[in-house]
């Protein structure tokens, strides 16, 4: 008889040291949060809600974010659910590509997309404007960007791809001879449409809709960016204010909208998970047998048109806009050859304070990445592997984190760690770290655990059997078999991180600048074209680390 | 009515031909199996037959209309066809109870909701699913959701029922159980059966014409026992039931068994040259003394109704299949003597 494997200890020890961590970290200051907006001095006192509510401006506030998002979560769902369908199950020619692009606004920082639209559509001298103006012979723009239809235009097209990305995963695995089954017992392909498939697909438009309310509504950058020039307050733009003003009255304001937004994400969070548990048909079907896609005969061009349409004006209009803007030799000129340069990218890349912020953002995205990959492994393997009580518990923290609002999160960490509760991270690179893991482990331990559940225990099971230890079947089997995962969740905290605004914004200090908030501080200086260099500087940061992911997952992950 | 016939079928999927000058006359009331490996081409026909896949060539009848005709550019959607179908996922719908899913096809024709729920009550009691019409399909065992994809199938009485491998995902007994039912309901109803199938033994037991399929051509059409007893080719008689295949040279009449000249076999397709001559292991008989062909038993397994034993002839191993035999009865190692019973033989191939 071989000793005991000493599985059950070690293993022990990894979740109670990641549990403390996750819950120090995560759960604690989200309590301090709740705690802080009820008592008053240790006093039951809820009368700061009614005050902070009773304002005209928050008020105000509130009701811009809800009217906001509920216009973005339907606009969202009326592009995105024929879009998916399109990309997804017919033979509209090119959707490959299509389907590439569609998602690449999800890669895209928000409030880079922000300043792409001012570029485009500012009422004075907005690029697109100009075109309009000149091709229809307009005395006036016809677009006016800073404006609650402004602010809803971009938020929709940068928060749309959650949308397609949840739905059109639900279009291609469903099991199209239940359409089949419909047409053979005599329904009109339209009908179909009607009785089968959208039915069908609620559970995950519903599901990709609240996805869009919430990214919206927790939105900063775009809000503060395209909605303050035209005063427009949201919930976020009202937190951050607060938090400025950096006496305890305002934090205690803010405390009381963050406690708010945050009941209301994980409310919804908490929904969505529970109806797609109770209600997601799509995994129900038996074995899918060939994906059948449907023939768009004469509508395939106009389709085509369409699809490539919104792709353009989407993703390229603002991309172009933002790489034209930064190779502008003089902004006032307008966009001619010989006024095309690299003069606006010279200061930049010499200037030691832009060039300072960027490797520090990066250095900052590169230790997240590493200490959150490491931990996501450990979350990974004890929810998926082992069977030892509570191995979901912190998985289910590190989902906690990832569904909070992030200006929420910097917020409890804000309070929780500047000394009051013994560890002060204020105004150190280690506030920033926290707050990146806080809100982006969750991808990277959903992509680990995916891969690691592939793994069959039996190849454990072998490796033990042939005499190695729990540590070194981890190393020797384990680790080599999700390594691409573990790549893929590398940087799927890394980049999210680097280009990080709204908690970075509020979590900063003199000697932490992040390349966001010196974006964020260049566009509302206006100064524009160093922005656009800066931009288009993240921009070939996210290509090059989504070219590197899909060449170690092989296509399977990217951002 | 709901008589069926194929003509001169073609269809390509790129430059790969799936489906090659299939003919099939099916008459009303006919059970006919496609029976053939994965990727011969036979649900590409079934699904051409419900509309799901346009021919690149050929016409489609069905009941005396035309539904398909390539060169007239005739095209009739599957809605249309009046025909109904049972898919192997069972495609029964997720969000719509057992009675909602059977009357489906009765809704869609806008049928009035009480001779509806009869109709449907009749086809649930045919299937014996009746009370489980509350339920949703999540709540059901996988021959459940067969039940309830066949009783849709059938509630429209069309005439015409394709069935594309509706077995193939249940566990071996309930596929036996259903075999006869499905059977016993086509008997009841009269209708037309098109049945898709890898499994030989659901062809044979269900059927009243096999069609055997490889490389998108029809091998052979005919009742199982033609099919089994008289295969057209070496593909069929290696497909259906177990064979065993030795080299042979047809001579005048005659066709004799390599390496055994003395041994002949008559030779009534007239073959010449380089042949196969094809005998099931169950008609061959092992016997110590007085048997046609020396061999040494090399191994032999017990089967519980039969001994499986493997005789090493010259250098090749026959296989013989000793239907209610005592294990023991030979043992490894011994010479035996075996004759041969129903010998087939045919040209060789490839």
């Amino acid at each position: 008889m071989k000793k005991a494997l000493p599985r059950f200890d070690s293993k022990f020890i990894v979740v109670a040291v990641s549990v403390l961590l996750l819950l120090y970290f995560i759960v604690f200051p989200l309590l301090v949060l709740i705690y802080d907006s009820l008592f008053v001095e240790g006093v039951f006192d809820i009368s700061n809600y009614k005050e902070v509510y009773g304002k005209k401006v928050n008020w105000q506030a509130l009701t811009n974010t809800v009217q906001l998002s509920l216009v973005v979560m339907i606009a969202s769902i009326a592009i995105t659910v024929p879009m998916a369908w399109l990309v997804g199950r017919t033979d509209l020619p090119g959707r490959k590509v299509f389907r590439t692009i569609l998602v690449a606004s999800y890669m895209i920082p928000p409030y880079v997309g922000a300043i792409a639209w001012i570029q485009l559509l500012n009422p004075s001298v907005g690029y697109l404007n100009d075109f309009l103006k000149f091709i229809f012979g307009l005395q006036k723009a016809p677009f006016d960007i800073y404006t609650m239809g402004g602010v809803a235009w971009v938020l929709t097209l940068f928060y749309s791809p959650f949308a397609f990305i949840t739905i059109s995963r639900a279009m291609e695995k469903m099991d199209p001879t239940l359409e089949e089954a419909s047409r053979i017992s005599g329904s009109s392909p339209l009908k179909t449409l009607w009785d089968v498939t959208l039915p069908l697909m609620m559970p995950s438009i519903v599901a990709g809709g609240l996805l869009v309310f919430i990214a919206a509504a927790s939105c900063f950058g775009i809000p503060a960016i395209v909605g303050m020039p035209g005063n427009i307050e949201v919930m976020t733009t009202r937190i951050v204010t607060f938090v400025y003003m950096g006496d305890a009255k305002g934090i205690r304001d803010a405390t009381a909208l963050s406690v708010s937004m945050m009941i209301v994400a994980n409310g919804l969070l908490f929904f969505m998970s529970w109806m797609l548990s109770h209600k997601d048909y799509t995994t129900i079907s038996g074995k899918s047998t060939r994906p059948n896609t449907v023939e768009l005969g004469k509508w395939k061009w106009p389709a085509f048109a369409l699809v490539a349409g919104y792709a353009f004006v989407a993703v390229v209009l603002p991309l172009a806009s933002v790489v034209v803007t930064s190779f502008l030799v003089s902004m006032s000129k307008g966009l001619s050859l010989d006024n095309l340069g690299i003069d606006a990218w010279i200061p930049v890349i010499t200037s030691s304070q832009y060039m300072e912020c960027i490797w520090r953002s990066i250095g900052y995205g590169i230790i997240a990445a590493c200490i959150g990959t490491v931990l996501s492994l450990f979350v990974a393997y004890l929810s998926v592997k082992t069977n030892i009580a509570g191995r979901s518990l912190p998985d289910l923290l590190v989902v906690l984190g990832g569904a909070t609002p992030s200006i929420v999160i910097a917020l409890a960490l804000i309070i929780t760690f500047s000394g009051n509760f013994g560890l002060n991270l204020y105004s150190t690179m280690w506030i920033l770290i926290v707050s990146y893991l806080v809100k982006y482990m969750t991808m990277s331990v959903r992509t680990i655990a995916a891969s690691l559940s592939q793994v069959h225990i039996s190849l454990e099971e072998a490796a033990l059997n042939s005499g190695a230890s729990w540590i070194r079947t981890c190393w020797d089997i384990i680790i080599p078999l999700v390594s691409p995962s573990i790549v893929a969740g590398w940087f799927l905290i890394f980049m999210p991180s680097f280009y990080e605004l709204t908690m970075s914004n509020l979590l900063y200090g003199s000697d932490t600048k992040s390349l966001g908030v010196l974006l964020y501080e260049l566009q509302t200086y206006a100064d524009t074209q160093n922005a656009s260099v800066l931009s288009v500087i993240i921009l070939l940061i996210v290509l090059i680390g989504n070219v590197v992911l899909n060449k170690v997952t092989k296509g399977k992950v990217s951002i | 009515m709901a008589d069926l016939k194929l003509c001169h079928i073609y269809k390509k999927f790129g430059n790969v031909m799936a489906v090659s000058d299939f003919n099939i006359d099916v008459a009303d009331g006919e059970f006919i199996s496609f029976l053939g490996p994965s990727g011969c081409g036979k649900t590409t026909i079934l699904r051409m037959i419900a509309g799901f896949e346009k021919p690149t060539e050929g016409t489609v009848t069905i009941g005396g209309t035309e539904v398909y005709n390539g060169s007239k550019g005739v095209f009739l959607a599957p809605e249309k066809r009046s025909i109904g179908m049972v898919f192997q996922s069972y495609a029964v719908w997720p969000h719509m109870n057992v009675a909602d899913n059977v009357g489906y096809p009765l809704k869609v024709r806008g049928i009035p909701k009480d001779e509806r729920l009869q109709r449907v009550m009749r086809m649930l009691e045919l299937v014996h699913m009746r009370e489980y019409a509350d339920r949703f399909p999540n709540q059901l065992s996988g021959g459940q959701q067969q039940r309830v994809a066949l009783a849709r199938a059938l509630v429209t009485q069309t005439g015409l029922l394709l069935l594309d491998e509706p077995l193939s995902n249940l566990d071996a007994k309930l596929r036996e159980s259903m075999r006869f039912e499905i059977s016993a309901i086509q008997k009841e109803l009269g209708i037309t059966v098109i049945y898709v199938t890898h499994d030989q033994s659901e062809a044979m037991t269900m059927s009243d014409r096999i069609v055997v399929m490889s490389m998108g051509k029809m091998q052979q059409i005919g009742r199982p026992y033609d099919v089994y007893t008289n295969p057209a080719n070496q593909m069929v008689a290696d497909f259906i039931g177990l064979v065993n295949f030795i080299p042979a040279t047809a001579k005048g009449d005659r066709i004799f068994m390599q390496g055994q000249e003395s041994l002949s076999f008559p030779n009534p397709k007239q073959l010449s040259g380089e042949a196969v001559l094809a005998v099931r292991p169950e008609n061959i008989s092992i016997a110590r003394t007085g048997g046609m062909i020396k061999g040494i038993v090399n191994h032999c397994f017990y089967m519980g109704d039969s001994v499986d034993y493997r005789i090493k002839v010259k250098e090749q191993i026959i296989r013989v299949i000793w239907k209610g035999a005592a294990y023991g009865i030979f043992r490894d190692g011994e010479t035996v003597y075996l004759d041969f019973d129903n010998v087939m033989s045919f040209a060789k191939e490839g």
